[in-house]
């Protein structure tokens, strides 16, 4: 009666929490709650400072324009890729993070300029890199849907830019900048291109060791982005600025970050609204057709990285296995502590530690060919330890008395295991296979922690690109059609299989 | 020449004596019925001069050969090729049969003779098929065991055995898994290896296919051979008041 009573407590406990959350979540969209989506990793504008809060430039501004308005500012971190997505469902009110106006006129409401920025190069102080023409050969690091992306490869890119790209040995997309630099100092990368602001402010918090080429790449202006058509908020947060400018409150913060040189901030500036009818170029099934091709070659880096992580981890796991069930205790030990790192941290991380790893511990300079290496040996580590897992129970439901028939019929250990326990192993785990192979399919997309390029992440930079959402569908489309083709063979064999009871 | 000879051997699980002080010959041709109740400790006997279980002490030879010698009161076994020859000379057919369920029945049969005698394989399949007939299995080489029924695996099982060529066969309780009109036609099986003058030991419940097959009975309990003789003398006359008690018991559940 009492424990009966003690769960129904907390359940009602739970529901207060959940509900009160939910409402907590409703109250976010009120009119007097501000939200400002900014990418948390691009300083000075906006970024996670030492104490673990979210500080920057912009996010002073925002806060600012919030008190003015009598808003309140909320914060809100969002994966840089998806920041459209964001906008669009209304889940944050605008983009305010270093965010450049130029290419994107069409796509946003925009206040007028605040900050004017230029794209530029980056090298390592110890590089023979000086001038733009000597990156020629070399593996060029830019963030994904960034403003340096786009002054090098968009349709409104100069001639000049689009050579110099050309002439790249590579051009490797990266999720933050602080993947850019790992990269660049580890030697995976050359240069990097990006934010003259944003450089200057990486260089000094990373204590030197960094060189700005003289030659820019594009000269460009920060704005604050609004849904399209959202003019009304747009002119509150707009009035809010010149205010401060007016009051001398925008310089007074500009100076505060270092960069009362960029401000470009003037009353006297118009808006460049483009109206609501933009980019309806080409048609609906011609896109689709467009976006589809372009998965299907990163649907090529992901099978790949399928095929070669069960190439690789299945093998490696039955070694596993055998290690786990060694007579020599600590053999098993040591293949226990691997199991339970292996199935114990995120996948992720410990792609991060195959390619970073060489170089932080050991100085190992990195090569971008290690990159797609690195993914391999990393999916190959972890899936081999969940085999070897699985291989350890289908080989202890073989049935003792087999052993010790094939004992009595003089068949040696290694015959035994191949020749008797192996082929009863194999029907055991198809089911537990079958499962842990779908779930490969899905996690090719965690490649992406190590910028490689496969189907998922080419789906958010395609759909960053083009303000949409469907790269995603169809990237799932695409997927699904795989595990569908996965799920037939493994069907058929595991029918195969069952030629005996 | 003996085929088997075992001396004084013993056995302990754990704390647990299982086997006390155990000495058994068997000659050539000679058919050996083991009785006793469970617990007696004669499956763990046949499972040690199988070598499927090492024994703690004392020594066994097979046609000659020591395959388990004695130093300072404890076993010592032979090396692991001397094992493996010697292993040659014996099989055991197990309660339930243990057959491979991935492999044919033909298969079940070659395929030992084939990996590890290294037989010609269609001399292998010949023997095999042989065997099968002499089984009244003849129709079944192609099926898989699951499609057997008990009675039929027992067969192959034993047809597994022989095709193996060995000098004495060791049957671990053959029928107990069988219901009993499939019983019978593993004991006719045995018969009339018994009447090829096969050498045997068999453990078994069967007390009048102990009476009419073998040459020796021997009565187990508690760890010792309370009592062995010839079948009229153990069954219809025990001297020993353990045998006559259980022999009345099983007896007259019958």
């Amino acid at each position: 009666m009492k424990r009966w009573m003690k769960i129904l407590a907390a359940a009602a406990v739970a529901a207060a929490v959940a509900i009160s959350s939910a409402i907590g979540c409703f109250a976010s969209s009120e009119d007097d709650v501000f939200i400002v989506g900014f990418d948390a990793e691009f300083p000075p504008y906006g970024y996670k400072d030492d104490n673990g809060e979210y500080v920057g430039f912009d996010l002073d501004l925002a806060e600012e324009v919030c008190q003015r308005n009598g808003w309140i500012l909320k914060k809100q971190p969002i994966e840089w890729n998806s920041k459209d997505m964001e906008l669009n469902s209304g889940s944050i009110d605008c983009i305010w993070n270093g965010f450049t106006m130029n290419g994107r006129e069409d796509k946003y409401t925009w206040s007028t300029p605040y900050v004017d920025n230029s794209q530029v190069v980056i090298v390592r102080s110890d590089s023979d890199v000086t001038e733009l023409s000597q990156l020629a050969g070399k593996i060029v690091a830019v963030q994904s849907d960034s403003s340096a992306l786009a002054a090098l490869t968009s349709d409104d890119a100069t001639d000049e830019n689009k050579a110099l790209c050309a002439s790249f040995k590579e051009l490797q997309q990266v999720g933050d900048y602080n993947s850019a630099f790992l990269n660049l100092e580890s030697g995976a990368v050359d240069a990097i291109c990006m934010d003259i602001g944003v450089a200057n402010y990486e260089i000094e918090s990373r204590g030197g060791g960094y060189t700005v080429l003289d030659e820019r790449l594009s000269s460009e202006q920060y704005a604050i982005g609004f849904r399209l058509g959202n003019t009304g908020l747009r002119d509150k947060v707009q009035t809010a600025l010149l205010e401060m400018l007016a009051d001398g409150t925008f310089y007074d913060i500009a100076e505060k970050w270092g960069l009362e040189d960029s401000v470009c901030l003037s009353a006297d500036d118009t808006y460049i609204d483009a109206g609501t009818t933009a980019a309806e170029k080409d048609s609906f099934l011609a896109r689709m057709g467009d976006i589809s091709l372009q998965l299907l070659k990163g649907l090529l880096t992901s099978l790949s990285i399928f095929f070669l992580t069960l190439l690789f981890s299945m093998p490696l796991g039955l070694l596993i296995c055998f290690g786990r069930m060694s007579k020599f205790a600590p053999l098993r030990w040591l293949i226990k502590l691997y199991i339970s790192i292996m199935r114990g941290t995120p996948l992720m991380l410990q792609l991060l530690v195959v390619f970073f790893g060489p170089y932080y511990l050991f100085g190992v300079q990195l090569t971008s060919d290690y990159r797609f290496y690195a993914v391999i040996i990393g999916f190959s580590l972890n899936y081999a330890a969940y085999f070897a897992e699985i291989y350890r129970s289908g080989i202890q439901a073989v049935p003792k008395g087999q052993y010790e028939a094939s004992a009595i019929l003089g068949y040696s250990k290694t015959q035994t295991f191949f020749r008797i326990v192996f082929p009863q192993m194999v029907k055991n785990i198809i089911p537990s296979v079958t499962n842990e192979v779908i779930t490969l399919v899905k996690d090719t997309s965690l490649a992406f922690a190590l910028s490689c390029t496969e189907m998922f992440t080419l789906a958010k930079q395609i759909s960053a690109a083009q303000t949409t959402i469907m790269p995603l569908f169809i990237a799932g489309v695409f997927y699904y059609i795989f595990n569908f083709i996965v799920a037939f063979v493994m069907e058929r064999i595991e029918k195969k299989l069952n030629y005996y009871a | 020449m003996d085929l088997l000879e075992v001396k004084n051997i013993r056995k302990s699980f754990g704390e647990l004596e299982v086997l006390k002080d155990i000495s058994l010959s068997v000659a050539e041709n000679e058919v050996i019925s083991i009785i006793g109740p469970s617990g007696s400790g004669k499956s763990t006997f046949l499972r040690c001069i199988s070598m499927l279980e090492t024994v703690d002490g004392g020594t066994m030879s097979y046609c000659g050969e020591a395959a388990v010698t004695e130093k300072d009161g404890k076993s010592v076994y032979a090396d692991k090729k001397t094992l493996e020859h010697i292993k040659s000379y014996f099989s055991l057919v197990f309660q339930n049969f243990n057959l491979f369920p991935h492999y044919s029945v033909l298969k079940n049969i070659t395929d030992a003779p084939i990996h590890v005698r290294k037989k010609d394989k269609t001399e292998a399949e010949k023997e095999a098929r042989a065997l099968l007939e002499k089984m009244g299995l003849a129709d079944k080489a192609d099926n898989y065991p699951y499609q057997l029924s008990g009675g039929q695996q027992q067969r192959i099982a034993i047809a597994r055995a022989l095709a193996m060529e060995p000098k004495m066969i060791f049957f671990d309780e053959p029928t107990s898994a069988l219901d009993p009109e499939l019983t019978a036609e593993i004991l006719k099986v045995l018969k009339e290896l018994a009447a090829e003058k096969m050498t045997m030991v068999i453990i078994t419940h069967e007390i009048d296919f102990a009476r009419s097959v073998s040459d020796r009975v021997i009565f187990m309990d508690g760890g010792v051979i309370v009592e062995q003789g010839k079948p009229g003398d153990v069954i219809d006359n025990p001297s020993n008041e353990r045998t006559k008690a259980f022999l009345r018991k099983i007896q007259s559940a019958e």
